[in-house]
């Protein structure tokens, strides 16, 4: 005859008995760590919370514990990256193409955003009642970039300018900025701190997901051609098992109802797999600038 | 009481409720204030750490880019810290004041953030940069005062709380102690009124049941209460009366029925009729309280039923009117349907009419005695004294008739039986006389040839005497002749003797003179016969018996043994004591009993003698023996002889 109270006393017990083990080989598991970098795309405590989900998923995943490091600033990436001991970092393009150059990082994967895409662009922008339409309108005015080593929030500008004729910003522009952060280039042209701005489109995007009115607000004068999203780069030393394991999760997540959540908090529909050749475009891009990504450190 | 119990228990369940409700109330109330202190002492601790948290961030606000500062993970680590604290702080419930206050340093917490942000990211022109590390460090600034004014409204607040709290607990406590101590002692004083309600009847009734089972049957209890106790007592109460009211009826029965034992078992020993009035009469006056009782019987001479006397109640001349003529007494037992006819008040109805009246007869029952279906008569009962007549009396007294019926019958039989013993006894008395003259017939030759000697020397001495004239030698003769004649009566009066038809007579006597006598007057037909004779006489004692019948006895075993011994031969005459017994054996070495005869020489008229005997000699001995209390054993061989024992006890005691 099946005793109850017995079989709840055996599984106690054997709970007991299993537990500590289960425990200790977790424990004995996470004792690989990596350190990934997240650069300032926007406000660091915000670029923070949006990653720290997905860091905690992977950590369980893979066993290795996934340890994040803001960094303040896009231009001293690279120097920080090799300072720092980091593993790997979510790359902008810019930055990417500068840690693939100098640092021979591979790219592993990249988000694939809400609305389907995996690219980002540079927009320039000013704010609706500035009554500036074109370059000629924006001489002697405010103008704001996010960080010299962004592509979106600098170079972009830089070619766009210098395609237009202008070549000294320094001259030509009334004051100019670096913010640091897409997010602050924005709310620095919204709360007239500068007349001019440029940002990424995914941050843009996002801010005017949450507050409509910034559409109304913003004037998009001129867009770039399309970057490869902000991209995980690991170390080209990196043990094979890791980058494989951290690879496998990232790409399949969407198949899973808990990777899922953790895409959802994120802003992004999956993971696809990066390579170097989706930086192309920001190679051309540098040319289009007369930058030349070895020599270039991205300093303000 | 039930009603009272479970209004008891349904009043205790109340207060107890109430108790408990007022417990819980100053429990959650208690509970519910210390909670708000400690949630108070929380926030208190959550508002210091919002306030350690800013200060550690406006530290690092303005050790940035200097040698103090801290590197970005640290810092983005406590403002994260910084926005929990703050996400606590919203996430409690508050006053609406505060939740405004908490709200705007929410929001101020989220500038802070941004400025922060801004001030960490933001590069180009060093007065951009201060200024930006101004607006942070003053939004920060801003949090602490917002935070500090928190802080004096909560300690205010903590400070009416716990003095509230205190308060509360006090007067909780006085009110529980109270509650619980009224609750006590209300339970106490319902629980006493309970075990009283319930333990004053019980014992009550045990005490009316020890009373009862000591024998006090119609004990009543006193109990006075109005519950379902009073019901119980009041039941027990009427089967005490009713136990007791039945255990008359039973014992009042009893008393009949004993009575009704007592009268019909005399019947058993009654052989009278008129005992049988008596007895009937008076035995029913004491079952029944009643003034008149008796027994009316068929008379067949007269052809009436008349009343027969002695009567209870009655006197012999009242009695002597009593007689109903054959026709009507059947008729009042017909129109009674042969049942017991019982007539209470209606007077018009009394089968004597004015003779009833004369007796003066108020009620009046009659019970038929019948006897095979036959109406013999009635038992006539009047005037009960305790009330009417009734079919309890008529079944009692019915069954009482049946016995008397049988009584009549039985005196009957009794009286011819005795009749019949009275002539089995004249035959019986015939039948040995005529044995004894029997036995006498055979020995009359020898008692003649005996009586002729004496006879003979008195003629010849007569005639001696006829001759004789000397006077001496007539006086010599004449001696002769008067002894030889005295020898002649003895022998004669000795016959008469034993042939006088006398009654029974148990006396003490000799056996060994017994058995001499007999053998004395068997003497010359011993001698006839060539018969020795062989005498062997023991140290016996005295015995009770007949001598007359036990010398028949041997009489006709000898002449039985001299019948055997035809050409001669040896007869033995031995006696000796047993143990409580006289053993008188007579042996004749004679032809002896065939076997097949020897078991039927006691039966009367069964004799091998054929014209000589009667067949009586034997079987009148063995009798005489049976009422003696002996008996007598018989040996044969044929050719060798017989031996005759007779036993006699020492003492008969109750002789025939």
């Amino acid at each position: 005859m099946f005793d109850k109270k017995k079989f709840i006393f055996n599984l106690i017990v054997l709970a007991f008995i299993f537990t500590p083990l289960r425990i200790s080989a977790k424990q004995d598991v996470l004792q690989e760590e990596i350190l990934i970098g997240l650069i300032p795309e926007q406000n660091i405590f915000k670029q923070m919370d949006r990653y720290r989900p997905l860091a905690s998923y992977l950590s369980e995943k893979s066993g290795v514990r996934i340890r994040l490091t803001i960094l303040s600033r896009y231009g001293d990436i690279v120097e920080r990256f090799v300072s720092r001991g980091m593993d790997g970092a979510f790359f902008d393009s810019l930055t990417g193409v500068m840690a693939v150059t100098k640092l021979g990082v591979e790219p592993v994967a990249r988000p694939v955003n809400l609305d389907g895409t995996s690219t980002v662009r540079s927009y320039i922008f000013v704010r609706a009642d500035s009554r500036i339409n074109s370059v000629s309108d924006m001489k002697g005015k405010r103008i704001v970039f996010v960080d010299r080593a962004t592509a979106t929030g600098y170079l972009f500008v830089i070619a766009f300018l210098q395609e237009k004729g202008i070549s000294d910003i320094n001259k030509y522009f009334g004051e100019y900025f670096f913010t640091g952060s897409h997010d602050s280039a924005i709310y620095s042209v919204l709360d007239n701190r500068a007349d001019i701005g440029s940002a990424q489109s995914t941050i843009f995007n996002m801010l005017v997901s949450k507050d409509p009115t910034i559409r109304k607000e913003l004037h998009i004068i001129a867009q770039s051609e399309e970057f490869p999203e902000t991209t995980l780069c690991l170390r080209k030393n990196i043990s094979s098992d890791i980058k494989n394991r951290i690879t496998d999760i990232l790409l399949h997540m969407n198949q899973d109802p808990a990777g899922k959540e953790v895409l959802k908090k994120f802003g992004a529909l999956k993971f696809i797999r990066a390579e170097v050749k989706d930086f192309n475009p920001v190679f051309n891009l540098a040319k289009r600038a007369r930058v030349d990504i070895r020599g270039y450190k991205g300093e303000r | 009481m039930k009603k009272k119990i479970i209004l008891s228990l349904f009043f205790l369940f109340l207060l107890f409720t109430v108790g408990a409700i007022m417990t819980m109330f100053y429990i959650l109330r208690v509970t519910s204030r210390l909670d708000t202190l400690i949630t108070l002492h929380q926030v208190e601790i959550l508002r210091q750490d919002l306030v350690i948290n800013v200060q550690t961030v406006q530290s690092h606000l303005y050790t940035i880019g200097t040698s103090f500062g801290k590197e970005m993970d640290i810092i983005v680590e406590n403002v994260a810290t910084l926005d929990n604290a703050i996400q606590k702080c919203s996430g409690c419930h508050h006053s609406p004041e505060l939740t405004t206050k908490i709200n705007a340093i929410k929001d101020l917490t989220e500038q802070y953030k941004e400025a922060l942000s801004t001030f960490i990211t933001t590069t180009a022109g060093k007065e951009r940069v201060e200024r930006l590390q101004l607006v942070g460090a003053n939004i920060g600034n801003v949090i602490l005062e917002k935070t500090q004014e928190m802080a004096f409204i909560a300690n205010q607040k903590l400070n009416e709380r716990t003095i509230a709290a205190i308060k509360d607990v006090t007067s909780s406590r006085i009110i529980l102690i109270i509650t619980l101590l009224l609750c006590f002692f209300i339970a106490l004083t319902i629980a006493a009124s309970l075990t009283r309600g319930i333990t004053e009847p019980v014992s009550e009734l045990l005490k009316a049941t020890r009373k009862i089972k000591a024998g006090e049957l119609g004990y009543t209890t006193s109990y006075r209460g109005k519950d379902e106790f009073k019901e119980l007592l009041e039941a027990f109460n009427d089967m005490s009366i009713t136990l007791n009211e039945n255990n008359k009826r039973i014992m009042q029965h009893l008393n009949r029925l004993s009575g009704l034992y007592r009268i019909t078992l005399s019947f058993h020993a009654i052989t009278n009729v008129e005992d049988i009035y008596k007895e009937v009469s008076y035995g029913i006056a004491e079952l029944i309280d009643i003034e008149q009782c008796g027994v009316i019987l068929f008379d067949k001479g007269e052809e009436l039923f008349a009343h027969r006397f002695p009567a209870f109640g009655l006197q012999p001349e009242q009695i002597a009117h009593i007689k109903i003529p054959q026709d009507n007494f059947i008729d009042i037992y017909r129109s009674s349907n042969r049942r017991p006819l019982i007539l209470n008040d209606n007077t018009a109805l009394f089968p004597l009419g004015e003779l009833d009246k004369s007796l003066n007869v108020k009620n009046l029952m009659l019970i038929w005695i019948r006897q095979k279906g036959e109406l013999l008569g009635a038992i006539r009962v009047a005037n009960k004294k305790s009330g009417d007549f009734t079919e309890e009396d008529a079944r009692i007294l019915g069954i009482l008739a049946n016995n008397v019926s049988v009584a009549f019958e039985n005196a009957k039989l009794y009286e011819n039986l005795k009749k019949q013993m009275v002539e089995l006894k004249e035959t019986q008395e015939q039948l040995v006389q005529a044995a004894k003259l029997a036995a006498i017939g055979e020995l009359a030759s020898n008692i003649a040839h005996e009586i002729n000697n004496p006879l003979t020397s008195i003629l010849g001495y007569s005639e001696l005497v006829k001759e004789e004239t000397d006077i001496t030698n007539i006086m010599r003769d004449i001696e002769v002749i008067e002894k030889e004649s005295l020898r002649a009566r003895d022998i004669v009066q000795q016959l008469l003797e034993f042939s006088r038809k006398r009654p029974l007579e148990i006396k003490e006597i000799n056996i060994n003179d017994i058995l001499s006598e007999v053998l004395a007057l068997v003497s010359i037909p011993l001698k006839d016969s060539n018969i020795n004779i062989s005498k062997s006489y023991g140290d016996i004692p005295l015995i009770e018996g007949d001598p007359n019948q036990l010398k028949q006895v041997f009489l006709n075993i000898i002449n039985n043994a001299i019948f055997a011994m035809q050409g001669g031969g040896t007869l033995t005459a031995k006696t000796r004591m047993g143990r409580d017994s006289v053993y008188i054996e007579i042996c004749d070495t004679g032809k002896g009993i065939p076997k097949e005869l020897l078991q039927r020489i006691f039966e009367p008229f069964f004799t091998t003698k054929q014209e000589k005997g009667t067949g009586l000699g034997l079987s009148i001995s063995y009798k005489i023996i049976q009422s003696h209390k002996g008996r007598i054993d018989v040996e044969s061989e044929e050719g060798r002889g017989s031996k005759f024992a007779v036993v006699l006890p020492v003492s008969v005691r109750q002789p025939f």
